[in-house]
């Protein structure tokens, strides 16, 4: 019984924000272990200490945000050589996960320079020929994952849908003719744009050259999970290391956050500047 | 911000990205004198590219009764309030466009509609502006009671908000004719170009996550047919065609000739400083005051030409020609009392006659052996 009693257990505390006091460090660490954690309430997050990272509104490329909202992110990093985890932690009193006009996501991001330089390139998202490698979480996207269905009526629970044309007879369910036409009246999935809807994970790895360059990383494995917490969002964000990190090593990362209530989407968003990152060496 | 020029504000203005014209520019002429409001256009376009889902709310074409009806509600208002307009001193300009008035940190001065905002697309139907007393409004010339109906689609502006308000720039205008398109394959759904086309005609899509817009029709017109809304329009009210630079306007052009030679279709909020490519016909019973808001300065002129076109053979004929054919006619001839649609080379597309012959058929059909009932 013990062994399933304690992870619940840390579980709470850590849901709870953490109540027992965690070692704070001035940067990011990443503290070894034998299995990365992928979801936030892992009992594995207790022995990492943590970094409260303050954020700044995005104020430097229009458009901008002009008002600050979510004032710090609590994070916490564990990896296993080869991958390295992520926990973000961060104060939101309002769940923002439907799409809809005028109705903006709640998500989180991390940065790393794609090579270890002794001058990081612009934490805006890194510059021409200086590339970025970052990994996004949604709130919607995991809403997908835990099980919301893709229908209109999962957004609008009135909605009333005469027909769609693809629906109609003699295209049967599951049919590859169906499936075909349904494909044309969605033209960003036609081409490959999943923004929403069903996939496999909440998280998305792309890379970027400067601000509005942002583009995804084909065959990327993005991994993580999040949950609400009494206070706003608990999230884990998983990767490969980044290329030359090992202990004793340093790199840069830069974290950011949106709130979708205050209509917070692509360049308006709360962040930190670069942060170094470094691997602490195994016991 | 570049300096570009803006011939429907008769000066330059600042615009985020520098001048850059296509090789031609799709342009179209509404007559709203002619507009019933069936709705045909709206259908027509809603079954050919918004029956997918999360478009269930969209209409990249709507007809709208003015001066109540609005969608999506109060786009017009909206814009028309914030905005920091100011007097024409002729045909020039002399307020701030929605570029000019950009708040710090944004690319343009925008709004963003509410989901309900979206959900009374015939609010203000046929809604007349002051009251009918007992019908004696109706009595007396000209109406102290109006309203007209105001057929909407994108505009494929020269300068499109919606397209520099993207900080990814996923939305372009294709250099061989002006269309303006969102990129579905690079649009990651910021909203941005909701918030600020003024004339809200770009769409938030929250089952595909992405924006989407009128793409006029773009496999057809290569194909050189008109779009869907306008080969559909039950009033005949619409041509779409090729406008070219003010000072290169070509009298055998259609659209050149209604809106550079004439002047009598205008743009729809010039002041706003998109340059949009969809002209209006003013509507002639409408008060100049409302119509100079809505079509700027030459609102009185181009009403005057078109109350006049009774004794002008060119115009009337030329205004046989709408709906006339479903291909594109870039060029056209009057030749007595026919009017010719031509193509490129001058070919002819279609030939009208001026007056159409008036037939007078007998009530009782004796081939058929019945009544014919009163209808046209
Ligand atoms: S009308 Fe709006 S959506 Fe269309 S081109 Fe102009 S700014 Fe863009
Ligand atoms: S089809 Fe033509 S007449 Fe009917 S509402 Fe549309 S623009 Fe007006």
């Amino acid at each position: 019984m013990k062994s399933v009693i304690a992870p619940i257990v840390a579980a709470v505390v850590l849901l709870a924000g953490c109540q027992r006091a965690p070692t704070r460090t001035n940067e990011i660490v990443t503290i070894p272990t034998r299995n990365v954690p992928l979801i936030p309430t892992d009992p594995a997050w207790e022995g990492a200490p943590e970094h409260l990272a303050k954020l700044l509104p995005q104020d430097l490329v229009d458009p901008r945000l002009m008002k600050a909202s979510t004032a710090e992110v609590r994070v916490r990093s564990l990896n296993n050589g080869s991958d390295v985890a992520f926990r973000l932690e961060w104060v939101d009193p309002t769940q923002s996960d439907m799409p809809g006009p005028a109705r903006f996501l709640d998500g989180c991001g991390i940065q790393i320079p794609r090579t270890i330089e002794p001058n990081p390139p612009d934490p805006q998202m890194g510059e021409a020929g200086r590339p970025v490698e970052i990994s996004f979480w949604r709130a919607d996207w995991q809403a997908s994952v835990n099980g919301r269905k893709d229908t209109i009526r999962e957004i609008y629970p009135n909605a009333a849908v005469d027909h769609y044309p693809f629906e109609a007879k003699p295209l049967e369910p599951g049919s590859v003719a169906r499936k075909e036409m349904e494909t044309r009246y969605a033209p960003s999935q036609a081409v490959g744009n999943n923004r929403v809807g069903p996939r496999e994970s909440p998280v998305e790895e792309m890379v970027a050259e400067g601000p509005g360059t942002l583009s995804p990383v084909p065959g990327g494995k993005p991994r993580g999970a999040g949950v609400r917490t009494k206070e706003g969002w608990a999230v884990v964000i998983a990767r490969k290391v980044p290329e030359g990190l090992a202990p004793n090593k340093r790199t840069q990362i830069a974290f950011a956050v949106w709130e979708g209530a205050s209509q917070e989407s692509g360049s308006r968003k709360m962040r930190t500047g670069w942060i170094p990152l470094s691997m602490r060496v195994a016991k | 911000m570049a300096r570009v020029y803006n011939w429907q504000l008769g000066r330059e203005m600042s615009y985020w990205y520098p001048e850059s014209r296509p090789k031609r520019q799709f342009a179209a002429v509404f007559d709203t004198n002619k507009c019933i409001a069936c709705q045909t256009c709206t259908l027509a376009c809603k079954t050919t590219w918004t029956s997918g889902k999360g478009q269930e709310y969209m209409l990249w074409n709507n007809v709208e009764s003015k001066p109540y009806g609005s969608y999506p509600l109060a786009y017009d208002v909206k814009v028309l309030e914030m905005l920091n307009s100011g007097k024409w001193t002729g045909k020039v300009y002399e307020g701030q466009t929605i570029f000019e008035s950009a708040p710090a940190g944004e690319r343009v001065l925008g709004w963003r509609p509410e989901q309900q905002d979206y959900a009374y697309p015939n609010c203000g139907e046929d809604d007349c502006a002051g009251q009918v007393d007992h019908g004696a409004a109706m009595m007396a010339l000209p109406h102290m009671s109006w309203f007209f109906y105001l057929a909407r689609i994108c505009n494929h502006c020269t300068y499109p908000a919606c397209l520099s308000s993207c900080p990814r720039g996923s939305i372009y205008k294709r250099p061989e004719d002006g269309i303006v398109l969102v990129d579905q394959g690079r649009c990651r759904g910021y909203q941005e170009c909701v918030k600020g086309c003024p004339y809200k005609k770009v769409f938030f899509n929250p089952m595909a996550g992405t924006s989407e817009k009128c793409i006029a029709c773009y496999p057809k017109i290569e194909e050189g047919i008109q779009p869907q809304c306008f080969v559909s329009c039950i009033g005949k009210i619409r041509m779409a065609g090729w406008i070219s630079k003010q000072q290169d306007a070509k009298p055998d052009n259609p659209i050149d000739y209604l809106v550079h030679i004439k002047k009598i279709a205008l743009p729809l909020f010039p002041q706003y400083g998109l340059e949009p490519n969809v002209y209006y016909i003013p509507p002639i019973h409408v008060p100049l005051s409302f119509s100079r808001q809505l079509f700027g300065p030459g609102a009185d002129e181009a009403v005057k030409a078109y109350r006049n076109a009774i004794n002008d053979p060119d115009l009337a004929a030329l205004l046989c020609l709408f709906g006339s054919s479903e291909k594109m006619m870039p060029r056209w001839k009057r030749v007595g009392d026919d009017v010719f649609g031509m193509d490129d080379k001058g070919a002819t597309v279609v030939k009208v006659p001026r007056n159409e012959p008036v037939i007078v058929r007998a009530a009782y059909d004796k081939l058929y052996q019945i009544t014919r009932t009163n209808c046209p």
